[in-house]
Order: C-alpha cells, then structure tokens, then sequence
C-alpha cells in the first residue's frame, strides 16, 4: 500500500486550537495529507517511525511541521532538538506555532534551528488568517529540500 | 485545585513567605485535607486508608497545601470514579533522621521515563482534554517539601496506580529550612 505524501505534521495538545488550525488549511485547499498528533512522545513516534507509527518510515519525512511548545510528556523544545539532530529529518521545515511572546522561547526556538516562530493570535479570525498564511507559505511558496 | 491564576500566586508568593514551625497532628491535617478535596470534587473515594501518621514540626498551612494537590490527584486522574482507592501512611527513616509520607492511589498511573518531569512548573502528562490541570500543583508540592528541607519523588506504572512521596527532617528542634 503506497503512503500517501504526508504535507503537514500538526503537533498542538489544545483539541481546540488544533480543530480550527486544521480548518483553516482546509479552507484553503492546503491540507491534502495533514497528520495531527497531540503530544511530543506522538510526535518523535510519527516522526521516528516509532510506538504506535512503527510501521512508518524517517524517510518518509512531512513537508513542514507545525510544532506547539507546550506539550505534555515531551514539549515542543525537546521534538525540535531531536529533529535537528538527526541526518534523516534535520532539514524538515519547522514552524513554531504557540501561544508564547516569551523572548526566552523565541530564541531558544531560533537557537534550535527552528526556521519560523508564529504566536497565535488569540482573535479568532486572525487565528484563522495566520495559520492559511503560514500553509500558503510552507506549502506553495517555500521550496523544501529533497528528502529521501 | 483553583485557577491557573490563583496557583501560580501561590506558588509565587511561596518565597515571600515568612518560615512558620510548629508542632502539629499530621493526622487531623491529612484527614481534612480528604475532607476538603471530596468536597472540592464532590467525589468520595471508595476506599481510604490513613495509616498512623506522626506528630509533625513544619507549617501546617504549606503543608496541608502539599496533602490537598497529592490527594486532589489521586482522585483526579482516575478512570472509574466509583472504584477509587487511596491509602496513606508514614514511616521512620532512622538513618536519614527523616520521616518519609506517603500516598499510594489505583488510577491511571504514568510512565516513568517522564518521572523527572513531573514536579516540574507547567509539566504534565496528559491534555487538558484528558483530565483537568495546570501543571503547577506538583511543582508546588516540590517547592513547600524542599523549603522544609525534605525531598519528593514518585513510582508508577501505567494503568496499575500511583504512589507519592515525600519526605520531612525528624527532628523537633534546630531545623535550618535554609532555601
């Protein structure tokens, strides 16, 4: 069974914010394979091709991760490290999309090698605005690089 | 148990706190503290059982602030509401001169590879959608059993309970709860 090209990986614990992301990049057509896993330990498994995504492959690699920061088990930080420091998934487009303003989070994020960080605007239609933006983007304008 | 608000106060005000020591009943506080958090949850558990607890030199305000997040989890993060079952009790550590509590609950438990997280500000295991939380209360439980000079730790396995412990100098007088 041939795996369908995985576009966007959604990492957000907020069932919320998750909904109405998705929406968003449903809206705009953007969202053909979109995968949403709901915590950092789901994540590294999807990711890794590990646990219950065992029978995924790391080269399968998603097309942009949109990575919240705060996460149960495993936040957003510890998943960004992991990827970097792996040669099958290091050059993985990163998108931080949280809700923390926190200086400390952005350059840490930055210093990580995250290539963008988005804080969700709390108005919805903003919200809904940023994140077709950021699909738009990630997905029709930026050029990932060759992975496999 | 509160709003995000009214426990990261808490937690903040902690250090501004005057040190208050005295000798009390860890007995009659452990109990209320049950009290409260089944009237909190409006959930009484199934089963409790408070094994013999010592006189106690600490702050029984911070301490029973300890007892309401240990408890109140012990009770939250359950499957079955009708089945809960939560036992408590003591004992003597001569060799460290401590006294060490602790609470053993049967819910859901957690995976001991993030056992280190735990008590962690903002850490948690699970989502808000799972079960209710702010990630503070366990870094507020740290924070009181350190400044007495104590220590917290825990043991679980997924699905089989949890149990929590923390642990008090035994001693009456002369602590140094240095900070």
């Amino acid at each position: 069974m041939a795996n369908k090209k995985v576009e966007i990986l959604l990492c957000e614990d907020n069932k919320r914010d998750a909904d109405l992301t998705m929406r968003a990049l449903k809206r705009q057509k953007l969202a053909n394979s979109m995968v949403w896993v709901k915590d950092g330990e789901e994540a590294l498994n999807y990711i890794f091709g590990e646990g219950e995504y065992k029978n995924r492959s790391v080269k399968d690699a998603p097309r942009v991760i949109l990575l919240d920061i705060k996460m149960p088990k495993v936040n957003g930080m510890e998943v960004l490290q992991k990827v970097r420091s792996h040669p099958d998934t290091k050059h993985i487009p990163v998108v931080m999309m949280t809700s923390s303003q926190e200086e400390k989070d952005i350059m840490k994020s930055y210093d990580l090698g995250a290539n963008s960080y988005i804080v969700k605007p709390v108005d919805f239609n903003k919200f809904m605005d940023s994140v077709s933006d950021v699909g738009f983007y990630w997905l029709l304008l930026n050029k990932p690089p060759n992975i496999s | 148990m509160g709003t995000l608000i009214d426990e990261l106060l808490s937690f903040s005000r902690l250090s501004r706190k005057e040190k208050v020591r005295e000798i009390f009943s860890m007995d009659k506080l452990v109990r209320e503290c049950f009290n409260e958090v089944a009237e909190a949850y409006a959930i009484e558990p199934a089963k409790v059982d408070i094994g013999n607890m010592p006189v106690v030199y600490g702050d029984p305000k911070l301490l029973r602030q300890v007892w309401i997040n240990l408890i109140g989890n012990a009770v939250k993060y359950q499957e079955n509401e009708q089945n809960i079952c939560i036992s408590v009790g003591a004992c003597r550590d001569e060799q460290k001169n401590q006294i060490v509590f602790w609470i053993k609950d049967n819910g859901v438990g957690f995976n001991m590879k993030y056992s280190d997280k735990l008590f962690g500000v903002f850490q948690r295991l699970h989502s808000e959608d799972e079960f209710e939380g702010t990630g503070i209360g366990l870094a507020l439980v740290r924070r009181i059993v350190n400044r007495h000079g104590g220590d917290v730790w825990a043991e679980s396995k997924i699905g089989e309970g949890s149990t929590f412990y923390f642990s008090l100098p035994d001693k009456q007088k002369g602590i140094d709860y240095g900070e």
